[in-house]
């Protein structure tokens, strides 16, 4: 299997449970080792599209492709982290991460776990950890598969302001230090903003809005062009309503608060 | 850690009893041969274990249980994962099971004695009757009950098969499992007391039995006694096979 990131073409991708449409005519492509967000109020389709890329739902219609092969043909390896770690709660920190390993693994798990900066924890139940000790532990598990792509969930959204903002640095860390095509699932603006190379607003089913982000990396968030992008997003949002009533210095004290429709 | 100290209080109670029960012997306010004091089976007890008599019956006893529980366990259990993991198997299987689960199965002791005789098959057959219906609804609610959520992570992180089996189903079932193994214990020796009134030469209830015969109240007494102990015993042996493999599980961290 193949390490390295991969591309993924959507064309005219429709979604329907039964007779309720979910999604449509999505047309996009995520580059290779791109960092893609992907926001949307709750309801949107959002998570939908993820769960199709990940190939846990059935295509309506249209095509998926990774590197230009049919996603079913694809040999592409994929991995999901999820809102609610998902951890196996019968297995130790250790075991957890080298789930699905074959051969002599441990060296490989410890090694994975040193990079989320969880050595210390390996002998431990996953019930003992805190939230975010165990996003790092699910975060392990996942790159110790070296994915092509890896897909978050909304990884962050159970998560304190502080533990979350030291996890979006350590995810940004791993995935330059790794290459994978990340795709990330977010209602938080900020989030999005201060991750991705680029964000796709999904509204009422299809692509509302679709913008990269050209600022350098380490972003901080109190950077004026990530915060104006983040209200042009939120006004997006709100049909410029209710934000267009705060000013820029607001959203600059706090630009952490504002989460859309949690 | 835990410091391994006696807890008396769950033995409080039956010391009381026991007290109890050898004043009022004592006194004389009950006729000692309908209820023998509790020195005169302990005395007899040990008597019979001199002789060797009373190891030999509890050996027989025990085997039997052991052997219904095993197969009866094994057949539960094996329907019970079966059923879970096939939406297939259960819709064929599972009414005929929830129908014969509901038969009193010590109803069946006339049929069985003429299908099988006097001898161990038919004992064996009732207790195999008696446990192979809560291992299996435990088993199978344990499975049916397992986070999906874990599953598909399972399926995502390359677990397939028996892979998927041995480190997320069965682990999640497991609760629900020991749950059914516990109350299936209750149930072997329930069976097994009846079962061995069924004429036979061996065995607890045959001592229970023939002694009803001669009157001997202390020997009727001594063995349900032991019943007891035996069954505290299988209770405090599965309780320790739980604690060990729920480790993980809060609710067992004690």
């Amino acid at each position: 299997m193949k390490h390295e990131p991969i591309q993924i073409d959507i064309q005219n991708l429709q979604k329907s449970f039964g007779k309720k449409e979910i999604l449509h005519d999505i047309t996009t492509t995520f580059k290779k080792g791109e960092f893609v967000a992907v926001i949307g109020k709750s309801g949107s389709g959002k998570s939908t599209l993820l769960r199709l890329v990940a190939s846990l739902e059935e295509i309506t219609q249209g095509d998926l492709l990774f590197d230009g092969v049919p996603a079913k043909n694809s040999d592409a390896n994929v991995k999901m982290m999820y809102q609610d770690s998902r951890l196996l709660p019968w297995k130790k920190v250790i075991d957890n991460v080298g789930l699905g390993l074959t051969g002599n693994w441990s060296a490989l798990a410890e090694e994975a776990l040193d990079k989320v900066g969880l050595l210390h924890l390996k002998d431990e139940w996953p019930s003992t950890l805190s939230g975010g000790q165990k996003q790092r532990v699910a975060l392990a598990r996942a790159l110790i598969h070296e994915p092509s792509l890896l897909m978050l969930d909304e990884p962050l959204s159970a998560l304190d302001a502080l533990t979350r903002i030291e996890m979006q640095n350590l995810i940004e860390l791993i995935w330059q230090k790794n290459n994978f095509t990340a795709l990330l699932v977010t209602h938080d603006v900020s989030e999005a903003v201060r991750l991705a190379d680029r964000i796709i607003l999904i509204e009422d089913g299809s692509i509302a809005f679709d913008e990269p982000i050209a600022v350098p990396r380490p972003r901080k968030l109190t950077n004026p062009l990530l915060i104006e992008l983040e209200e042009k997003i939120l006004n997006r949002l709100m049909n410029g309503r209710e934000i267009a009533t705060l000013n820029e210095k607001q959203l600059a004290v706090s630009p952490l608060n504002l989460v859309v429709n949690p | 850690m835990k410091k391994m100290t006696f807890d008396f209080r769950p033995w409080a109670i039956p010391f009381i009893l026991i007290i109890v029960w050898e004043v009022v012997v004592q006194m004389e306010i009950v006729s000692p041969a309908l209820f023998p004091s509790p020195i005169t089976i302990i005395t007899t007890g040990w008597n019979l274990t001199i002789n060797g008599d009373l190891t030999t019956h509890i050996g027989v006893s025990l085997g039997r249980a052991l052997t219904g529980m095993l197969i009866g366990g094994a057949i539960g259990f094996a329907l019970g994962v079966l059923n879970g993991l096939s939406k297939n198997c259960y819709h064929y299987l599972d009414t005929t099971i929830q129908m014969i689960r509901n038969i009193p199965h010590l109803a069946l002791i006339p049929l069985v004695i003429v299908w099988m005789g006097i001898g161990e098959d038919a004992k064996i057959f009732l207790v195999v009757l008696g446990v192979l219906f809560p291992i299996y609804v435990n088993t199978f609610h344990g499975i049916r009950n397992v986070d999906p959520n874990l599953v598909e992570m399972g399926r995502m992180y390359n677990l397939k098969g028996w892979q998927l089996f041995r480190h997320v189903l069965l682990p999640g079932a497991l609760p629900s499992i020991f749950v059914g193994l516990r109350y299936a214990l209750g149930v072997m020796w329930l069976t097994l007391i009846i079962a061995e009134t069924i004429p036979t030469q061996a065995g607890l209830g045959y001592l229970a039995t023939n002694a009803r015969e001669f009157m001997q109240t202390d020997i009727i007494i001594l063995s349900i006694v032991i019943y007891a102990l035996l069954g505290k015993l299988a209770d405090v042996i599965a309780q320790f096979g739980e604690n060990r493999a729920l480790k993980w599980n809060a609710s067992y961290n004690k």
